[in-house]
C-alpha cells in the first residue's frame, strides 16, 4: 500500500524549547513520535534517542530477519508488531542508559507512539500520553489509551471526565521510556482501509483541540502536509501551552479509471 | 535468578525470585504467591527451574493461565512472558534487576507539577498509590466468570468456517488476505468490518468498508461485544459466545 505523510513539529507559544521529536520514514512506512520530559535539554535527548533508536532497530530487523526480539514475545499479533515493541523496548533501554549515566539526567524520560504499516495491516505501539487517532467515514477513534494517571482514573470508573478535564494531575505519566529498566509496551493492530487517515500526536495538539476540531480539519484538507500544518497552527492559536507535533498519514489516492469506478459501482450495490 | 513479578492494573504488588524451589501461585496462603481472588484456583498454577529453564505448569485452573495471551498447560519461560491469572498479570525479570524498581525513588518528584510540563510519577510513590487503588478495585470485583476463548459462530452466510476463534489482537471480516473470516463469493466485500481486542480482554466490533450491525442495530462507533451479540455484516450473521 503506497502511503503520503506530512508531519510539524512547533515549540508552541510558551516553552522554550521543543523536546517533541517525530521520524517519518517512507521506505520502511515507519512513523515514530516521542515527547521528551526532564530538565536542561534532556528532554530533548530523550525524545530524539528514542525515535532514533526505533528506526535504527526496525532498520536492522529488517536487513537481519534473525534479530532477536528485545523482550518478550506477545501473542495474537504479527512478526511486524512484535519487532515494533521489541524496537520501543530497546529504546526504553537506551534512554533508562543515559539517564543512569549521568546525575542531571536523572528525572529524563519520553513518551512514544509508532506504527507501521505493513500491506492492509497497520501495527501500533505506544508508552505514555502520545496519542494514535483514525478518522474513517465520521468515526473519529483514539486507538492508543494514554499511560496518565488520569486515564487510569477514568478507566477504573474513578473519576469521570469533567473531573479529569479540571484536575491538575494532567501531565503525571504513569509509564515512560526511561524510568524502568523494564517497560510495558501496548501494542495493538488495525486494518488498513484507503479512505482511513491516521493522526500521530503530541499532547500539545490534545490539550488545545477538541476531537471535532482535529477531525474537521483532516476531513476538510487534501493534502497531507497541510493537514499537519493546519493541526499545529491550529493547537498554538488555542494557546500553545506545550510543544506541539503532528503526523498525518493517509494511503496515497490512486486515480480512479474506469475500471475503478465499476468496482465502486459494484461495491457500493453490493 | 529470574524473578517474578506480580503485578495489577500497572501496580507491582510482589516479586519472589525463583530459585531452587518451585513457587506455587494461587488463592490459598499457602501459595507462595497468593492472589486472593474468586477467579484464581485454590492451587493455580507453579513456576519452577528444570535443566536450566523455567517451566510454567497450569494445575488444570478453572480459568486457565494465560502466557502472552495464549492459554497454557505446561510452558518455559522467558524474560519479559507475561503470565496471566484472573486480572493479575505476572511478570518474568532478571534478578539482575532486583533493585530496578526503586531505581526511580531517588528521584526529586515536583507536589505541584507545572502547567504544561509531563512528570512521571515517582515509581515507589506511584506503586502505592496504585496499591491503593488497586485495593478498592479488588474488593468490588466479582469472579469473572468467563475466561474462556471467545468464538465467532456462523449462523448465516458463506464462510469458509463455521466458527472462529478470536486469538488475535485484529481480526478482519472479509475478502483480503489479512482477514480471518474468509468471506466468498464475488461481491464480498474486501474488508467488511473489523473486531479489535483490548488489552482488558474486551472485543470491540468496528465498521471497515461496510456498517455492521450488532443485535439488528447499526453500529456508530466500535462496539464492545457482550456474550450472545449477533454480528450482521456483507450478508453474513456471527454469534459471539465464549467456548470452553
Amino acid at each position: 500500500m503506497e502511503l503520503e505523510y506530512g508531519a510539524r513539529s512547533d515549540t508552541g507559544c510558551v516553552r522554550e524549547n521543543n523536546e517533541d521529536s517525530y521520524r517519518a520514514s517512507p521506505d520502511m512506512q515507519l512513523f515514530v513520535l516521542s515527547d521528551g520530559m526532564g530538565g536542561l535539554e534532556c528532554g530533548e535527548v530523550a525524545s530524539r534517542m528514542a525515535v532514533d533508536t526505533i528506526l535504527e532497530h526496525c532498520r536492522r530487523a529488517d536487513s537481519n530477519p534473525s534479530l532477536p526480539l528485545t523482550g518478550g514475545r506477545i501473542g495474537g499479533v504479527s512478526e511486524a508488531t512484535n519487532r515494533l515493541a521489541s524496537a520501543v523496548r530497546v529504546a526504553n533501554s537506551a534512554v533508562y542508559s543515559a539517564a543512569q549515566g549521568s546525575a542531571q539526567a536523572r528525572a529524563m524520560g519520553a513518551t512514544v507512539v509508532a506504527v507501521r504499516f505493513v500491506g492492509e495491516r497497520m501495527s501500533l505501539a505506544h508508552v505514555g500520553d502520545s496519542r494514535a487517532y483514525r478518522l474513517r467515514g465520521d468515526d473519529f477513534e483514539q486507538l492508543t489509551r494514554d499511560h496518565s494517571f488520569i486515564a487510569e482514573q477514568m478507566r477504573q470508573g474513578r473519576m469521570t471526565e469533567q473531573q479529569a478535564g479540571s484536575s491538575r494531575l494532567q501531565n503525571v505519566l504513569v509509564r515512560a521510556l526511561g524510568i524502568d529498566p523494564f517497560v510495558e509496551v501496548d501494542v495493538s493492530e488495525e486494518l488498513v482501509l484507503d479512505t482511513d487517515t491516521v493522526l500521530l500526536c503530541s499532547d500539545g495538539v490534545t490539550r488545545e483541540l477538541s476531537d471535532a476540531q482535529i477531525t474537521a480539519v483532516l476531513r476538510e484538507t487534501e493534502e497531507v502536509q497541510e493537514a499537519a500544518d493546519r493541526v499545529v497552527d491550529l493547537a498554538k492559536q488555542a494557546g500553545g501551552g506545550d510543544n506541539i507535533t503532528a503526523i498525518v498519514v493517509r494511503p496515497a489516492a490512486r486515480p480512479v479509471g474506469a475500471f475503478g469506478r465499476l468496482g465502486k459501482w459494484f461495491k457500493d450495490s453490493a | 535468578m529470574p524473578k517474578l513479578v506480580l503485578k495489577f492494573e500497572n501496580s507491582v504488588l510482589k516479586e519472589v525470585p525463583v530459585g531452587a524451589s518451585e513457587v506455587s501461585i494461587g488463592r490459598s496462603p499457602e501459595n507462595g504467591i497468593m492472589i486472593d481472588n474468586p477467579a484464581v484456583s485454590h492451587f493455580h498454577a507453579r513456576v519452577f527451574n528444570e535443566d536450566g529453564r523455567l517451566m510454567l505448569e497450569d494445575f488444570g485452573s478453572l480459568n486457565g493461565t494465560f502466557v502472552n495471551g495464549q492459554r497454557v498447560k505446561m510452558v518455559t519461560l522467558k524474560a519479559g512472558d507475561s503470565v496471566g491469572i484472573g486480572k493479575h498479570t505476572i511478570v518474568i525479570s532478571e534478578s539482575r534487576d532486583l533493585d530496578g524498581f526503586a531505581i526511580g525513588s531517588g528521584k526529586p518528584v515536583q507536589a505541584a507539577p507545572k502547567l504544561n510540563e509531563t512528570v512521571m510519577l515517582d515509581t515507589k510513590e506511584r506503586r502505592e498509590f496504585l496499591q491503593k487503588v488497586a485495593a478498592v478495585g479488588e474488593s468490588a470485583q466479582v469472579a469473572p466468570a468467563r475466561l474462556k476463548v471467545p468464538t465467532l459462530v456462523v449462523r448465516n452466510g458463506r464462510t469458509d468456517r463455521r466458527e472462529y476463534m478470536l486469538n488475535d489482537k485484529l481480526t478482519v471480516i472479509g475478502k483480503s488476505a489479512l482477514a480471518t473470516v474468509k468471506l466468498k463469493g464475488w461481491f464480498a466485500p474486501k474488508a467488511a468490518a473489523q473486531i479489535n481486542r483490548r488489552d482488558d480482554q474486551s472485543y470491540y466490533i468496528g465498521a471497515a468498508d461496510k456498517v455492521p450491525s450488532v443485535n439488528g442495530n447499526p453500529i456508530t462507533q466500535p462496539t464492545q461485544l457482550s456474550p450472545g451479540d449477533v454480528i450482521e455484516v456483507a450478508g453474513i450473521q456471527l454469534e459471539f459466545v465464549y467456548r470452553d
